[in-house]
């Protein structure tokens, strides 16, 4: 971070972008830890920690403003160039999936809510026992694409990218387990269905946060890997 | 040409092993120590050539080993800090600095393959076929007709008064200029406002007919209206002719160029596609400079 805020001659623009990329790492932070507390309202069926992390949501929606008007400002009063532009760039697409991430979290809690504050006898834990689980790795996975883009580090920010395809891997493993359960006992769909939603709300979380992680290497190497494969990002940053 | 300079300054150059460490490095603008030109200094089309440019004011060298080429309906703009050399470098382009006594220019600059360092090259035409437009609008004394008239006249490149009639009112539309003095040719051209007067400098430019307008912080007296103008009329002026200019505001230089160059202490330090320079530099000075860090 040191090179993007420090050293412009004009000292209240280093501010002011300094501030802009804080901001958005405190909203990493807190997006992690609202899926941290909706993943645990899960397993300790804690409804009034569920309801915390819905009403969270709006603080990271408040941010998501505050950082859009930033970036206008900083757009219209300085013209940013280089590698200033590409932060700017990077901190709003960032900040906009950090955001998803964030209503993904709100997902997770809401099926807290949903299993176990109704008349309806909630899922065994060996059918939910996937969510916690896939949780960790997801969690890393937005803590390490934080730290990324907070050191502009390009070279955890590809770890990150790597991480997302073997979520893609566990999912899908995790989807073939849930089946099983189908099979055995149709009357399961409800819960099937619904697990399966929220496995899906992690798979969302992992996604965004690999693109947290490609935004930073645009912001760092100035070259666009969103939509390339990890070998084609490996080599370009061999470059 | 493809030069290369060392991996340390070069940004994102690093493996990514070492990113981290190698991107918080930092060049010293004043102490920095030269090893090469970052990116390709050649055109697709090159209009003029230069090559091995070094310039001394007495004992003093402003350029240093200089080459550049200036590409056929481009407009390539020189950027960088004060006393860089980038004004020093452009005079080269059309011999201006032949009148400073203590200036001594050597290396090689071509126009269309011709030397025009040579010493049979006359100047005379060698400054119509590489016009300049300066900083401060400098119309002649003269009327608005004469201050286009008098070029073609000199030159001999008209014969009659209605060929004279013609060129001026071409010239004038080219410039952009026609409609707001076709009603007051024989007045002052000094009588006309500072982005007026300086579109008549380049309408005055371009009235012999150059191969390539050389301007020198054009807009820098200007209101942000008549820069606009002016930055316009350079755009429609880039499908028959090729511009190098010198400007000290890089949005003007992003605005309005194809390619960029960046100067420092009288090296060229980095020169590509304007778009790659000012999204992602190469070299940390010009990136330094381009975001405001130094200059």
């Amino acid at each position: 971070m040191e090179e993007i805020t420090s050293g412009h001659t004009i000292k209240s623009y280093d501010r002011e972008l300094r501030m802009l990329h804080q901001t958005v790492v405190d909203a990493g932070r807190q997006v992690e830890m609202q899926i941290v507390q909706a993943v645990k309202s899960l397993e300790d069926e804690d409804l009034d920690s569920a309801n915390e992390v819905v009403l969270q949501d709006k603080d990271i929606d408040s941010i998501e403003l505050q950082v859009d008007d930033q970036i206008i400002h900083i757009i219209a009063r300085r013209q940013p160039m280089a590698k200033d532009l590409r932060e700017i760039i990077a901190v709003g697409k960032i900040m906009s999936d950090l955001e998803r991430i964030g209503d993904q979290a709100r997902r997770i809690a809401r099926l807290t809510l949903h299993f176990y504050d109704s008349d309806n006898s909630p899922p065994g834990y060996a059918l939910v026992a996937d969510i916690p689980r896939l949780a960790l790795q997801v969690v890393e996975m937005v803590h390490k694409a934080v730290d990324a883009f907070a050191d502009l580090d390009s070279r955890l920010a590809f770890e990150v990218i790597r991480m997302n395809s073997r979520l893609d891997e566990e999912m899908k493993a995790a989807l073939r387990r849930l089946s099983t359960y189908l099979m055995e006992d149709a009357r399961s769909v409800g819960h099937v269905v619904d697990i399966t939603l929220g496995l899906r709300a992690l798979e969302r979380i992992g996604s965004h946060a690999a693109y947290v992680a490609r935004h930073t290497i645009f912001l760092v190497k100035g070259k666009d890997v969103r939509h390339e494969d990890p070998e084609t990002v490996q080599r370009e940053l061999m470059d | 040409m493809n030069t290369t300079v060392d991996a340390a300054a070069v940004i994102g150059a690093a493996p990514v092993a070492e990113a981290r460490n190698e991107e918080a490095e930092t060049v010293n603008p004043a102490v920095y120590e030269f090893t090469g030109t970052v990116g390709d200094i050649t055109a697709a089309q090159p209009r003029m050539t230069a090559r091995n440019v070094d310039v001394w004011y007495g004992d003093k060298q402003a350029i240093f080993d200089v080459g550049l080429d200036i590409g056929q309906n481009e407009i390539i703009a020189m950027i960088g800090p004060s006393g860089c050399g980038k004004s020093t470098f452009l005079r080269c382009l059309n011999r201006m600095n032949d009148t400073i006594d203590i200036c001594r220019v050597s290396g090689e600059i071509r126009l269309g393959g011709e030397d025009i360092y040579d010493r049979r090259m006359d100047v005379v035409p060698l400054r119509a076929q590489v016009g300049m437009v300066f900083q401060k609008p400098n119309p002649f004394p003269k009327s608005i007709y004469d201050n286009i008239a008098y070029g073609p006249r000199i030159h001999g490149l008209v014969g009659s008064k209605s060929e004279l009639d013609d060129l001026v009112e071409s010239t004038l539309r080219k410039a952009g200029l026609w409609d707001e003095v076709k009603d007051r040719l024989e007045q002052p051209g000094t009588g006309l406002s500072g982005g007026q007067q300086q579109r008549l400098c380049i309408a005055r430019a371009i009235a012999v007919s150059p191969e390539v307008i050389l301007m020198d912080e054009p807009c820098s007296a200007l209101d942000p209206i008549a820069t606009a103008r002016v930055e316009e009329l350079m755009e429609e002026l880039r499908e028959n002719y090729t511009i190098a200019i010198v400007t000290h505001s890089m949005q003007q230089a992003a605005r309005v160029s194809q390619r960029t160059a960046y100067f420092h202490l009288g090296r060229l330090i980095e020169v590509g596609n304007t778009d790659d320079i000012f999204t992602q530099p190469r070299h940390r000075l010009t990136e330094d400079y381009i975001t405001g860090r130094f200059g």
